[in-house]
């Protein structure tokens, strides 16, 4: 797993896990946070992938609201629903005319064992992207306050450690 | 009106007709009953009764998968169907167990050593099968797009789109992709899943929404919901992946550097050693399951004698699968020595083998294979050009028999005849010399040729 800070604003800026894999060898990237990885020189020739106009997740984190952009999505606002489902911990999108539907987990809340609640939703519509927002509950940003104050501990303990410094490979 | 039928049949068989036709694109299986016994013309395969009878013996012997590291050698003539039992039994396996074909000749490389190769080839031919979690696309198919470039050139394009109950997506299609739709016949209306780290389509029925669309379904047709939900969903499915594939996802150097080069390379015994621990652990865990396939090398006297010795130890290996090895040479010298050994394989490997030996065709087998042959290629012959065909396969050679084919049916049409004559079958012998006369003609004109000074001993071929 790796995060990255904005030691500015303490906010997380991107956090990636390592997808493990059963045969061995390095599973690609799982982005949880921040921008999807760019699209470089493929390992494979593809054998199939989403068409580069349909819809995208990007997750980011703010000091008080998790939020979700689901870019090339055309419609309206009032197409568009979205539901806490609090039976499987996740919040669901939904679409009038049938074109799209999305379980988006939501893992900050899973780590405080906490379930989705309907009222904290809200979102909005504008340039083919649906943003929807989250507000953080107060267990969320406390345990983000503790790690964050723990990594800054961290490094304040050892300055000129190379952190920053790490082998590739 | 009738353009337009012309059209439509076009496509139809463009889409049915996707392979094109090689020398044992007509072989479907090894053609035995239930007790093993082999059919006289089955499957595409004729005559041999007795080889094919042994090579299912062998399939047996696959199949149970309890004995490894056996090697069995094909010898016989050339054009007495070597290639096309190693074919047959190939297809006879199904789809699941690992089938390497390769040619003797194959594993001299400047980028690796013999030895490599041969591992890589044996270990291409265990297959892993094993549960992984990976990511399914299930769906309907709305519509399926596939554009052929305007030149004959190019990469094809294709797009899929696929709906649930509740979202619709279009994805873009790979090459790899296209030819198994194309395959599979994928088209609206079908609900199927794909594996998106395979591209393994399988297919679950008709969605029931299309059940009216056309009045005459096949008996086998399935109708089924159309899912619901997200088209993207993570399953645990079962996987078949061979060492080899194992051995490249783990060599670390690859993973990066193979992004560029796209080739192999060397894979360090370590690793292989690793794997063979961790394979034999889920082994017992129950998570895999080992399934021995059949290493195919046609052309066996091409290896040298460092291959043959490497085979031997590689053959005592419990890891090892079914070798199969064919050569049509005699008591010949093996290569990389001086000495002279049956079918050019030293003693103590051909020791270890089980021989099939093949013989050639008689004269009803050779028509029935010409016969089929003609289907295969698609060309009309007269009986009468089918006797003459046989008599001239007899004389010359199976295959000189089967090039005429082509040849006479290309001619016939150029006198708009439908079908194929003797007069046709005649023209094309005229046409083409096979190798008999070839040998005559040389004899008689050598004088004219180029270089023809060169004394007679030293112009023996030099082949180590």
């Amino acid at each position: 797993m790796v995060e990255e800070y904005n030691m500015d604003t303490g906010v997380l800026t991107r956090r990636a896990w390592r997808r493990q894999t059963n045969m061995g060898g390095e599973g690609d990237w799982d982005i949880e946070i921040g921008d999807p990885e760019p699209t470089r020189l493929q390992k494979e020739i593809c054998v199939i992938k989403e068409d580069s106009n349909q819809p995208f997740i990007t997750r980011r984190i703010t000091k008080n609201i998790l939020e979700w952009r689901i870019r090339n999505l055309p419609y309206p606002l009032d197409v568009y629903s979205v539901t806490a489902d609090s039976e499987n911990r996740c919040l669901i999108v939904r679409t009038t005319n049938k074109k799209y539907y999305k379980k988006l987990t939501i893992p900050e809340l899973d780590r405080v064992n906490l379930v989705p609640q309907q009222d904290a939703i809200q979102f909005t519509h504008k340039y083919n992207t649906l943003i929807i927002t989250y507000k953080k509950p107060k267990e969320v940003v406390l345990q983000e306050k503790i790690i964050f104050e723990e990594i800054v501990k961290k490094v304040e303990a050892k300055p000129g450690d190379k952190i920053n410094d790490c082998k590739v490979s | 009106m009738a353009a337009a039928a012309a059209a439509k049949v076009q496509e139809v068989r463009e889409i049915t007709r996707i392979e094109r036709v090689g020398a044992h694109s007509h072989i479907r299986g090894l053609g035995l009953d239930d007790s093993l016994e082999a059919r006289h013309v089955s499957q595409g395969m004729v005559g041999q009764v007795s080889a094919r009878r042994a090579a299912g013996v062998v399939l047996q012997m696959v199949r149970d998968g309890k004995i490894a590291g056996r090697a069995v050698l094909l010898a016989g003539q050339p054009g007495t169907g070597k290639t096309a039992i190693a074919t047959a039994l190939a297809s006879a396996l199904g789809y699941d167990t690992p089938f390497t074909s390769m040619a003797g000749s194959e594993i001299y490389s400047l980028e690796m050593s013999k030895s490599m190769a041969l591992t890589q080839a044996i270990r291409k031919s265990i297959g892993v099968r094993i549960k992984e979690e990976s990511e399914i696309i299930e769906g309907e198919v709305v519509e399926v797009q596939i554009e052929r470039p305007a030149a004959a050139e190019g990469t094809k394009v294709g797009k899929l789109i696929l709906k649930t109950t509740d979202m619709e997506t279009v994805y873009d299609l790979g090459g790899k992709m296209i030819d198994s739709i194309l395959k599979e016949k994928v088209q609206s209306g079908d609900v199927i899943t794909i594996d998106k780290a395979t591209g393994k389509i399988t297919r679950l029925g008709r969605s029931f929404t299309r059940a009216r669309d056309y009045d005459a379904t096949g008996q086998q047709t399935r109708f089924v919901q159309c899912p619901e939900g997200e088209l993207q969903k993570r399953k645990e499915v079962v996987h078949t992946v061979t060492l080899h594939e194992i051995d490249v996802i783990n060599s670390r150097a690859h993973g990066f550097l193979a992004l560029f080069s796209g080739d192999t390379g060397e894979i360090k015994p370590e690793v292989r050693e690793q794997i063979n621990g961790k394979v034999a652990e889920w082994r017992e865990e129950g998570k895999a399951e080992i399934i021995p396939g059949v290493l195919f090398i046609d052309e066996v006297h091409m290896l040298d004698i460092e291959c043959f010795s490497f085979l031997n130890r590689a053959l005592e290996n419990e890891m090892s699968p079914i070798v199969m090895i064919a050569t049509n040479r005699g008591i010949t010298r093996i290569r990389g020595t001086t000495y002279k050994s049956p079918h050019g394989i030293p003693l103590d490997l051909l020791d270890r083998l089980i021989i099939i030996p093949t013989v050639p065709y008689d004269q009803k087998e050779l028509q029935e294979i010409l016969s089929i042959r003609c289907e295969e290629e698609d060309c009309q012959l007269s009986d009468e050009a089918l006797t003459i065909l046989t008599r001239i396969s007899m004389e010359t050679s199976l295959r000189y028999g089967i090039q005429l084919i082509t040849t006479s049916s290309l001619i016939a049409r150029k006198r708009k005849a439908p079908e194929v004559q003797m007069e046709d079958v005649k023209r094309a012998y005229e046409l083409f010399l096979d190798e008999g006369r070839s040998v005559q003609f040389l004899k008689e004109y050598q004088q004219e040729f180029m270089f023809n000074e060169n004394d007679e001993d030293e112009s023996q071929m030099e082949i180590n």
